[in-house]
């Protein structure tokens, strides 16, 4: 089913991913064991032959979730608890869910008490990362949510399980990291909107099958260099929805390094292939940049995208904050400030899971695309 | 400490002595660390480092009302107005120097327990890097149900102690003292009982204490627990309210007593008085929350004192799952024959107030009780509004009379 898609496919498909693994899983016969950001080791999951979806929002209405978490709660904590209270829920035979900071601390009970019959556990990350006790506690954590999920299905993995789920998996990572470096320099080969529409679907569909796509996608791109693009940096976490793309794509302004999970950061987290795979998927978790931006420090963030601009040479960083989330709402002020004193250019667009109108953010980026080719604020 | 003073004049003595020694502190060649309230302070007394906890400082000020005015100043420096009202307020008290005590000495460095929340963890980080001084995340994964993933996370909370201890030594050049830690642990063990004792005298009725009691008495088993004026405190406090208990006193008369309420989340600060008469006026005392018996801690001596102290900082309420939570709760109803239930959803407490609708079906579900829940800020009153939250305390009190009259017919 995700095995020959088209770009343009996929683009669709990646909006709304859901009734493609209803029908999937129909075929396959295979449970599907959700995740919210960050941190989950998918390939975990995958080896015991369940399909791992990382759950990203919706756009439909909230009907539940505010009865659940108050309007001040991360945007995207009630959008995830909003798509399977109401509309995905039966999809999922289970779910692991990351506690990464106070509210996915919450989610995750709330999750469990109204999911009673279903399976729930939580992979408890570490909140600190610097010391050998974070190592510790990675590696104690994905060998006890592997005994977990064993538990559930009443079956075991060896290792040769877990080195597969990681051979497809990092597969899929260096694909699209080489579908990225052409974009990087062919800005006219895919569209902003399409590269980060193939990161977002490999999060959440069988990469077996979307790895075959992503090969013939790779070799039809065009190589072509265009010098009508303006290269931009886009700091942040998710960037949603998707349209917000189309805006980039409209003014010629091509994305040539990220900080995100639906983007650098998850394909930074190709698995070592050598020692055990619990040893090699705690090592990844060490050597990516940590997707939760309670990890965030603000020094090592403005060097990570002071780097990043000067050797893309890029002319601005897009900062994408996600309304009340409070790690990135505390570290803000002062990676503004660092980046400004830099004399770096940087725009902070402000969004929302659920956001329907995008005329307020066309208008700001706009007036700011302007002014980086040349025309004034 | 002379056994003439009543526990209100020790209180204001160790305080003054406290802070006086704070502010003095490199004076005498000790250092200042900030640290969140629940985090194990014990490792700092052990090794002579004076804790100060920006957040009591931060509630000086709420209560004060100087919330909204400090709030403000803050959102002007680029951060938004929903995060911690006790950040916020102390972010601007930094800029402006406004408060209403004698301030807070400058920090040498942190440390930020996450079993009471994480904001506290982000909110250091960002005084941290203002004097680029050195933090120390203690992490305490939440403290699930599973009794075997509580071994683990037991184990790598007491691994977090040990680095804790290293830290602590690298900063200061000096080697710490276990058999110190162990008369601290002694002393702090101690008070918690005796803290504990202290709350739990809601129990008789009518009650002699309220939260608004509990709330005042608290402080000194925030900041000066692991001292023997820590224990000393207690029991006399203790000794204090035995004895109105012995004369039948109680916050509203017997006959007056009604309800008796559970009050779910922190307290909203300046509204702190107003709100004890409004509900003395129904016939309402507000007797415990989980949140007074966060400090209550059960150190077991006879244990390694890492493994005790992992064992009680990572099973606080606010790090607990819904369903714990919803058990302590529920045993406090038993407990203190409560039959009213307040929950405030607090904006500047996600920490806390996220758990609180999933809690409160729990609970009416368990007790039959019903509930009032409103929404408002604890420090920063222009998240308050005074006819609302009047209004449907008033409805909630006709309710209870309603439900009370029905079951006597």
């Amino acid at each position: 089913m995700w095995d020959n898609l088209t770009i343009r496919e996929a683009v669709e498909y990646a909006k709304d991913p859901y009734p493609s693994i209803r029908k999937w899983i129909k075929d396959k016969g295979k449970k599907v064991v959700g995740s919210t950001f960050a941190d989950v080791p998918e390939e975990v999951i995958y080896a015991f032959g369940f399909l791992p979806v990382t759950i990203m929002g919706t756009n439909k209405p909230l009907k539940k979730a505010p009865s659940h978490l108050p309007d001040n709660a991360c945007s995207l904590a009630r959008s995830n608890l909003e798509l399977v209270l109401s509309y995905e829920g039966d999809l999922f035979d289970g779910f692991v869910l990351p506690q990464v900071c106070d509210t996915t601390q919450h989610l995750s009970d709330i999750w469990r008490i109204n999911f009673p019959d279903k399976y729930v556990e939580s992979y408890l990350a570490p909140r600190q990362a610097d010391r050998p006790s974070a190592r510790y506690w990675v590696k104690e954590e994905i060998t006890r949510v592997i005994s977990s999920l064993s538990d559930w299905s009443g079956r075991k993995i060896a290792d040769k399980d877990l080195w597969e789920a990681i051979e497809v998996h990092n597969e899929n990572k260096n694909l699209l990291k080489e579908i990225y470096e052409i974009k990087k320099k062919n800005p006219s080969s895919l569209t902003n909107k399409e590269l980060f529409a193939l990161m977002k679907l490999s999060q959440q569909v069988d990469k077996a099958e979307l790895n075959q796509s992503l090969k013939k996608i790779k070799e039809s791109l065009r190589y072509e260099q265009n010098d009508e693009y303006t290269n931009v940096i886009l700091v942040g976490i998710t960037c949603d929805p998707p349209e917000i793309y189309d805006l980039f794509d409209e003014s010629k302004l091509n994305i040539v390094g990220d900080t995100l999970l639906v983007g650098t950061r998850y394909i930074q987290g190709i698995v070592p292939t050598n020692g055990n795979p619990v040893d090699a998927l705690t090592e990844r978790h060490f050597r990516r940049g940590f997707f939760s931006p309670i990890h965030d420090n603000v020094y090592k963030n403005f060097e990570e995208v002071k780097t990043l601009y000067k050797e893309t040479k890029a002319k601005a960083i897009i900062y994408v904050h996600i309304e009340f989330c409070e790690s990135q709402e505390y570290d803000l002020p002062d990676l503004k400030r660092m980046i400004r004193d830099e004399g770096i250019l940087m725009h902070t667009l402000d969004t929302e899971y659920q956001t329907l109108s995008l005329s307020h953010v066309r208008t700001r980026l706009q007036a700011f695309f302007e002014s980086l080719k040349g025309g004034s604020l | 400490m002379s056994e003439k003073l009543t526990s209100k004049q020790m209180s204001k003595k160790i305080t003054d002595e406290y802070m006086d020694e704070a502010f003095h502190a490199h004076e005498n060649g000790k250092l200042i660390g900030y640290s969140t309230a629940i985090s194990p302070v014990e490792l700092f007394v052990a090794h002579d480092i004076i804790p100060i906890y920006p957040e009591n400082h931060a509630v000086a000020n709420l209560t004060a009302k100087k919330g909204a005015e400090l709030c403000s100043v803050v959102e002007g420096m680029g951060y938004t107005s929903h995060l911690c009202a006790y950040a916020r307020s102390d972010l601007a008290y930094r800029k402006t120097g406004i408060t209403v005590t004698k301030g807070i000495p400058e920090p040498d460095l942190f440390l930020a327990c996450n079993a009471q929340c994480f904001t506290l963890t982000k909110w250091f980080q960002v005084l941290a890097r203002k004097g680029n001084l050195p933090v120390f995340v203690f992490d305490t994964p939440e403290y699930v149900m599973d009794k075997k993933t509580r071994e683990e996370i037991v184990k790598y909370c007491v691994l977090q102690l040990k680095e804790l201890i290293g830290f602590l030594e690298e900063v200061t050049k000096r080697k710490f003292d276990y058999d110190r830690l162990k008369e601290v642990m002694k002393l702090s063990a101690e008070s918690s009982i005796l803290y504990r004792k202290f709350l739990d005298m809601a129990q008789y009725k009518p009650s002699p204490i309220s939260i608004f009691d509990a709330l005042i008495g608290m402080a000194i088993a925030v900041y000066r627990r692991g001292t023997q004026e820590c224990v000393d405190y207690y029991q006399t406090l203790c000794d204090e309210i035995q004895a109105k208990v012995d004369q039948g006193i109680g916050v509203l008369p017997k006959e007056k007593e009604k309800y008796r309420l559970y009050w779910e989340n922190l307290p909203v600060w300046f509204k702190f008085s107003d709100h004890a008469k409004l509900l003395g006026s129904y016939g309402g005392v507000i007797l415990t929350s989980l949140y007074v018996h966060a400090w209550s801690f059960e150190f077991n001596l006879d244990k390694d004192p890492l493994v005790t102290l992992a064992e009680n900082y990572v099973s606080r309420f606010s790090n607990s799952t819904i369903e714990d939570r919803a058990d302590m709760a529920a045993e406090l109803f038993k407990k203190y024959s409560m039959n009213g239930m307040i929950m405030f959803m607090n904006r500047s407490c996600k920490a806390v107030s996220f758990a609180v609708p999933t809690l409160k079906e729990i609970l009416t579900k368990r007790t039959g009780i019903p509930a009032l829940v409103f929404e408002s800020d604890m420090g920063d009153q222009r998240f308050y509004s005074e006819t609302q939250i009047r209004t449907r305390i008033e409805a909630y009190f006709e309710t209870l009379d309603r439900l009370q009259f029905e079951d006597t017919q």
